[in-house]
């Protein structure tokens, strides 16, 4: 027994000392705050796969390259996201057809496999339409390519592993379960550098399928598709035997092969082949199931980049109607002897998939997004509420509010704001660039100045936006020079001390300091100049692919100091850091000083410290050499020496790091899977995952004046963190306090009025972020039981404004819009509405009751320094609107008692039965001076009656209130009439009240029937 | 060592929650809400005072445990139901006109269907045929819930029965939701998450009741309604929740 007890001992104080070791964890303390989306979605983003509901196509599945699985309800006009949670890069999406309604499937990461492409993590189930899923496992298969499910036996799937892009993978192949999931095992495979490619069930005999394998591999700085080993096969046995289909098919080396089985014959089967001999690539049709094939076809939209366009559609009720995904789309009708493109749209389509309800309806997936067709692909309409877009890199600038400059996969370079009327939508941005767009940057002090690039450098411009002046400015090999190797995200930069500089890096570091006109070499080639991964022009295998993307011994990551522009880090795509302290005089290499990082591994970003020219942080990226473990080092001293700070909370390789201007320990980590957030320097670090899905994050930037915190995602979009203030206030010692304010700034009062936006009901619109007074606090742990309550009041604990509060474990946030109370209104027939008006400035508390404390905060409201408005602007309004709130509340008050005398002349007169003079008489009065005071018919809309007192004085008050400069003559000669129409009105009744009221009274002071009504005081009627 | 036993306690805790079945769950909400108590509760009346801007808008919600209610809004002086259950129809008034209008006929069944989910559809479950299952545990703004889907009575949406899912996610620590949510099932919403979140549980006669309901579309914005007052078996004026003849 003591022996337990000891042994019980020893692991609690093992437990206990852990406990105090570990430093607080960020994630238990995010609370409330939520990161923004902005999109845009004007330009959406790539989509792998589409998938349709097999009876009812108004449901509509789509699987984005980057930005997870949305499900349309309405055939594609609107779009939910339904995979958040979850690996954002989709490789398929498939439904149920035993029941389509609810169970989905998943198969997580892109197989159309370009440089650019995102890892999966495996296969994904849900059972009740996509609100919950579950892992149901293949967890190394990197990329599924085809899910087919038994259409009479749900728990019989079959999956296409596609595996490993980047390395040799022992888990591919056609996978089967006969369990629903819960067990796997490998029906087909090859050798572990050939994966299936695709995957196809026969609708009519699930227990025959069709396999293409494929033999691919791609590297940094190369691509292959191609080999001995890629073939299609076909079993007949539910995938336990498989037979190779080689009659009327290309001999020798094949690549990637697209095939499809006509669903209204099963035995007909078109297949696109990337063949060893040109003559050999293109399309091959079977009526035979498959046994004997026919060379049909070899266009260019049928043979164009196998690695990237491989799916073909046939039709569902013709199988003569063939649909190719490609470079434009293209359609047969002819069962596969011609075929047209498809009407205009984004390039780069990858999937297409007609509607069985419907066969004239089509929806095709390009890099751009989703389009709709009603027409056989003739004309399509592109979906507008699909926020996909692949940033690869952002920037911001100091404007009021401030702007994102961003370039896209394929979708050009842009600019937009961070706020607009009625939320960030589409015409909100600005085009700045063509082609693929990487990095795009405002000149430091003239944001009208933008640079922007296209792939591998080709083009740099210099984009005068207001003059739209556009000037290309990328430096160039001067005679007898090297040839420039620039990556296909060629690094460019601005610097922070000289506004008319720019950085470029080819294998050398450019700078000019006239805005990019003329350029200087200031470094020798710093990457390890390595000749074998200069072969580009080989690259792409059995189809030729030389498009830049695979560019390599390049400079990828320029820093320079935030403290002196004369230290640059540099960071190559080869593996090497490279230092100058010196303004390029003299560089030092670094790389060697990691440890435990792999030689050569891409140096995807560096950071220069605010807080000491001797710290830097480096991120390297192994995933193009099959390495997902993430890299992220620290240093203190120039580089000599360098420290992990990654532990095993960050699950996967990381691309970005953004260091905390004000708190050395605050980290911001961009990863392959989400944001990660590290509150004491990476000891431990947690996923950020309220609003901010599972994506890719290549770049972070953090706003050095607005303290929020820029992602830009390779799948959804700009999303941002508005205000990282309160996680720099977060300390151990708010964990023993019942809740802990954190400071704020003064906040300015906004003045600005606006009309909102001009989207359509289904263009996304982008959030945007909360115009009021943000106070933060802690709780270190959520409220549940009692009472909390907030409120605003002024020094003197008046209340100003009721606020609502939050009550989460951690960071909490009230909102006040600088209101204080309304003024009480009149009660008459319908709305109108006299609003709060805003504060003053000056100095007011925050109050939050919690169960029976009370804490407190003081905040201060200031005026727009940029304002137009004067002081004695601000007084004359601030004088008219507190004249006007106080003539609405005695209208208020006055038609109060009119109506309750009038309710009781009306009750007496209803007891009483027969006529009486006085109160027949006061009962006609009242209602002819209620009449004049206030709308006592009509409706709300058109229906509405003639505007009375009330009516009017809360007009003009709301145009008082709602403007910040002084009122005009007319506005206070509108308030003086209606004031003098008040006076009258309080004299009428005065009158009544020393007359037929007084009468009325005393008649009831007899009655027994009806009481004499208790009137209360002005005071006491605006309190209830 | 103080120290040592009460993490020993802790650890002991987590042992035992992660043994908890579903009905362990609910028995231990029903009893953290009061449990027998609630046996004499045939109506709840909860008043709050809503900010829009500064203005006071009175709001009265009444549950009654026969299924009919009613949310009645005073703006500027008028009072007007927002919408309400009478039993037999479900209906409320057209902003323009001021005039009562009856509620869809999906939506009047749907009110019929769920007229027993008093106070709480999940404590009722076995009377009301419904199906809780634990699907696990899950963090609600960093505090660990277990989370409960519940299968109702299906609902009838756009006239078809379609199945009626709501997912409670019930503190571990303190056994009380903190959040409901379902999905929206009709209109432009349609396939979002509608949630609530509950806070600020407080004791009224015996039973506990959240008096802070703040509800939204997940990861957009919320509106918080802050009950002031909520009384049990308070005298109501029954003709409220008639849908008003013309």
């Amino acid at each position: 027994m003591r022996f337990f007890w000891l042994s019980a001992l020893t692991i609690m104080w093992a437990h206990f000392s852990w406990a105090q070791n570990t430093s607080l964890n960020a994630g238990d303390f995010f609370g409330d705050l939520k990161a923004r989306h902005i999109g845009p979605a004007l330009m959406s983003g790539r989509i792998a796969d589409v998938e349709l509901h097999p009876n009812n196509s108004n449901v509509v599945l789509i699987g984005a390259a980057g930005g997870g699985v949305w499900k349309s309800q309405d055939g594609g006009i609107r779009f939910t996201s339904i995979f958040d949670q979850y690996c954002q890069s989709i490789g398929c999406v498939s439904i149920d057809p035993n029941d389509p309604d609810n169970t989905y499937w998943v198969g997580t990461g892109e197989t159309w496999t370009r440089n650019s492409v995102s890892a999966g993590d495996g296969i994904y189930k849900t059972t009740d339409g996509g609100k919950n899923w579950t892992n149901m496992g293949l967890p190394k298969s990197d990329r599924i390519a085809s899910i087919q499910i038994n259409p009479k036996n749900s728990n019989e799937v079959f999956v296409a592993v596609l595996g490993a892009l980047w390395g040799p993978s022992d888990e591919r192949g056609v996978y089967k379960t006969s369990d629903g999931g819960k067990t796997w095992s490998n029906v087909l495979s090859v050798n572990n550098t050939t994966g299936c490619s695709e995957l196809v069930m026969d609708p009519t005999q699930p227990n025959v399928l069709y396999a293409a394998f494929w033999e691919f591999r791609r590297s940094a700085y190369s691509f292959n598709s191609g080999g001995l080993n890629s073939a299609l096969y076909k079993s007949t046995d539910g995938g336990n035997t498989w037979k190779k289909l080689e009659n009327g098919l290309p001999k020798g080396k094949k690549g990637r092969i697209a095939v499809a089985i006509a669903p209204s014959n099963a035995q007909i089967l078109y297949a696109v082949i990337e063949a060893e001999k040109k003559e050999e690539k293109g399309l091959y049709r079977s009526d035979d199931g498959g046994n004997s094939w026919t060379f049909l076809n070899g266009d260019f939209a049928l043979t164009v980049r196998p690695f990237y366009f491989s799916r073909i559609t046939v039709h569902p009720s013709d199988p003569n109607i063939i649909a190719k995904a490609g470079l434009f789309g293209s359609i047969s009708r002819d069962g596969g002897k011609t075929f047209e493109n498809l009407g205009s749209m984004h390039s780069d389509i990858h999937d297409i998939v007609f509607d069985k309800a419907q066969p004239n309806k089509m929806l095709v997936a390009t890099d751009g997004g989703l389009y709709l067709s009603l027409n056989g692909g003739s004309s399509l309409e592109i979906v507008e509420n699909l926020p996909l877009s692949q940033f690869y890199h952002v920037s911001i600038d100091n404007r009021n509010p401030y702007y994102v400059f961003g370039g896209l996969q394929d979708n050009n370079s842009w600019f937009g704001p961070s706020s607009s009327p009625g939320g960030v939508e589409a015409r909100d941005w600005e085009l700045v660039g063509q082609g693929d767009g990487f990095r795009v940057y405002p000149h430091p002090t003239n944001p009208k100045i933008v640079y922007s690039e296209m792939q591998g450098a080709e083009a740099i411009w210099r984009f005068d936006v207001e003059k739209q002046q556009l000037k290309t400015v990328k430096p160039y090999a001067l005679e007898g020079e090297p040839k420039l190797r620039f990556n296909w995200n060629a690094s460019l930069t601005t610097s922070k001390h000289q506004p008319d500089r720019l950085y470029v890096g080819s294998q050398y570091v450019h700078i000019s300091n006239d805005r990019g006109d003329t350029w200087t070499k200031i470094s020798p080639d710093l990457t390890t100049n390595d000749p074998n991964k200069q072969q580009q022009e080989g690259s792409g295998g059995l189809s030729a692919d030389n498009s830049g993307a695979e560019n390599h011994c390049t400079i990828f990551s320029i820093a320079e100091s935030p403290l002196s522009d004369q230290i640059l880090w540099i960071g190559t795509d080869d593996g090497n850091v490279q230092l100058t302290k010196d303004g390029g005089k003299t560089w030092e290499n670094l790389s060697h000083n990691f440890p435990g990082l792999p030689a050569n591994t891409w140096c995807y970003h560096l950071e220069a410290s605010v807080h000491g020219k001797e710290i830097a942080y480096a991120v390297f990226d192994g995933h193009a050499k099959n390495d997902y473990t993430p890299y992220v080092y620290k240093t203190s001293d120039f580089g000599k020496t360098w420290k992990s700070i990654v532990t095993p909370e960050i699950t996967t390789f990381v691309r970005n790091i953004q260091e905390d201007f004000v708190n050395q320990d605050l980290l911001y980590l961009g990863a392959e899977n989400g944001l990660y957030i590290s509150l004491n320097g990476g000891k431990n670090w947690s996923a950020f995952t309220n609003n901010f899905p599972k994506v890719a994050v290549h770049y972070l930037e953090l706003h050095p004046t607005k303290h929020a915190l820029i992602a830009a995602t390779h799948g959804r979009g700009i999303i941002i963190l508005d205000d990282v203030r309160p996680l720099r206030g977060i300390k151990e010692e708010l964990l023993t306090k019942n809740l802990s304010f954190f400071d704020t700034d003064v906040f300015t009062l906004p003045e600005k009025s606006t009309f909102g936006g001009t989207a359509s009901e289904n263009q996304f619109v982008g959030d945007n972020p909360s115009g009021n007074a943000k106070i933060s606090y802690f709780l270190p742990k959520r409220h549940t039981f009692g009472k909390m309550t907030g409120e605003i009041t002024d020094l003197e604990g008046k209340l100003v404004s009721k606020v609502e509060v939050g009550k989460n474990k951690g960071i909490n946030t009230v909102e006040w819009g600088f209101n204080a109370l309304a003024p009480k209104t009149a009660k008459g027939k319908g709305f109108s509405i006299a609003p709060a008006p805003y504060v003053k400035a000056g100095k007011y508390k925050v109050k939050i009751t919690k169960g029976n404390e009370v804490f407190e905060q003081m905040i201060e409201v200031r005026y727009d320094s940029t304002s137009s408005f004067t002081a004695t602007d601000r007084i004359k309004q601030q004088e008219c609107t507190k004249e006007l709130f106080g003539m609405v509340e005695d209208l208020a008050y006055l038609v109060y008692q009119i109506d309750e005398w009038d309710a009781k002349a009306q009750a007496f007169k209803a007891k009483n039965g027969k006529p009486n003079k006085t109160v027949d008489a006061l009962i006609k009065e009242l209602t002819a001076l209620r009449n004049i005071l206030v709308v006592t018919t009509g409706d709300n809309y058109v229906g509405a009656a003639e505007d009375q007192l009330r009516e009017k004085i809360n007009e003009i008050y709301g145009t008082i209130v709602g403007y910040f400069g002084a009122p005009s003559e007319s506005e206070l000669a509108n308030v003086k009439g209606l004031k003098n129409q008040l006076i009258s009105a309080q004299k009428t009744f005065n009158v009544l009240k020393d007359g037929k009221i007084k009468e009325f009274s005393s008649i009831l002071t007899k009655s027994t029937s009806v009481a004499v009504p208790e009137i209360l005081s002005k005071e006491a009627f605006l309190q209830k | 060592m103080k120290h040592l036993l009460s993490l020993f306690g802790v650890l002991l805790t987590a042992l035992t929650l992660q043994a908890q079945t579903v009905d362990e769950i609910i028995t231990d909400y029903y009893n953290a809400i009061g449990g027998a108590n609630w046996d004499k509760v045939s109506s709840i009346t909860m008043k709050a005072n809503v900010e829009q801007g500064g203005m006071k808008i009175p709001v009265e919600v009444v549950r009654m445990r026969d299924g009919r209610t009613y949310t009645q809004i005073t703006v500027m002086g008028n009072t007007m139901t927002m919408q309400a259950f009478d039993g037999t129809t479900s209906w409320t008034t057209n902003f323009m006109s001021m005039e009562a209008e009856k509620s869809t006929s999906d939506e009047t069944e749907n009110a019929k269907r769920s007229a027993g989910d008093f106070p709480d559809a999940l404590l009722q479950y076995k009377q009301l045929g419904y199906t809780p299952t634990l699907m696990g545990t899950e963090t609600v703004d960093g505090t660990s819930c277990y989370k409960i889907k519940l299968e109702k009575k299906t609902q009838l949406v756009e006239g078809k029965e379609t199945a009626n899912i709501e997912y409670l996610f019930i503190d571990q620590e303190n056994k009380v939701p903190l959040m409901m949510e379902a999905e929206i099932m009709e209109g432009e919403m349609k396939g979002k998450i509608g949630q609530t979140k509950f806070s600020d549980y407080q004791e009224v006669e015996g039973v506990y009741l959240p008096f802070s309901n703040v509800s939204g579309i997940k990861g957009e914005g919320t509106q918080t309604i802050q009950f002031e007052s909520i009384v049990i078996n308070a005298t109501i004026d029954e003709t409220k929740f008639n849908f008003p003849k013309k």
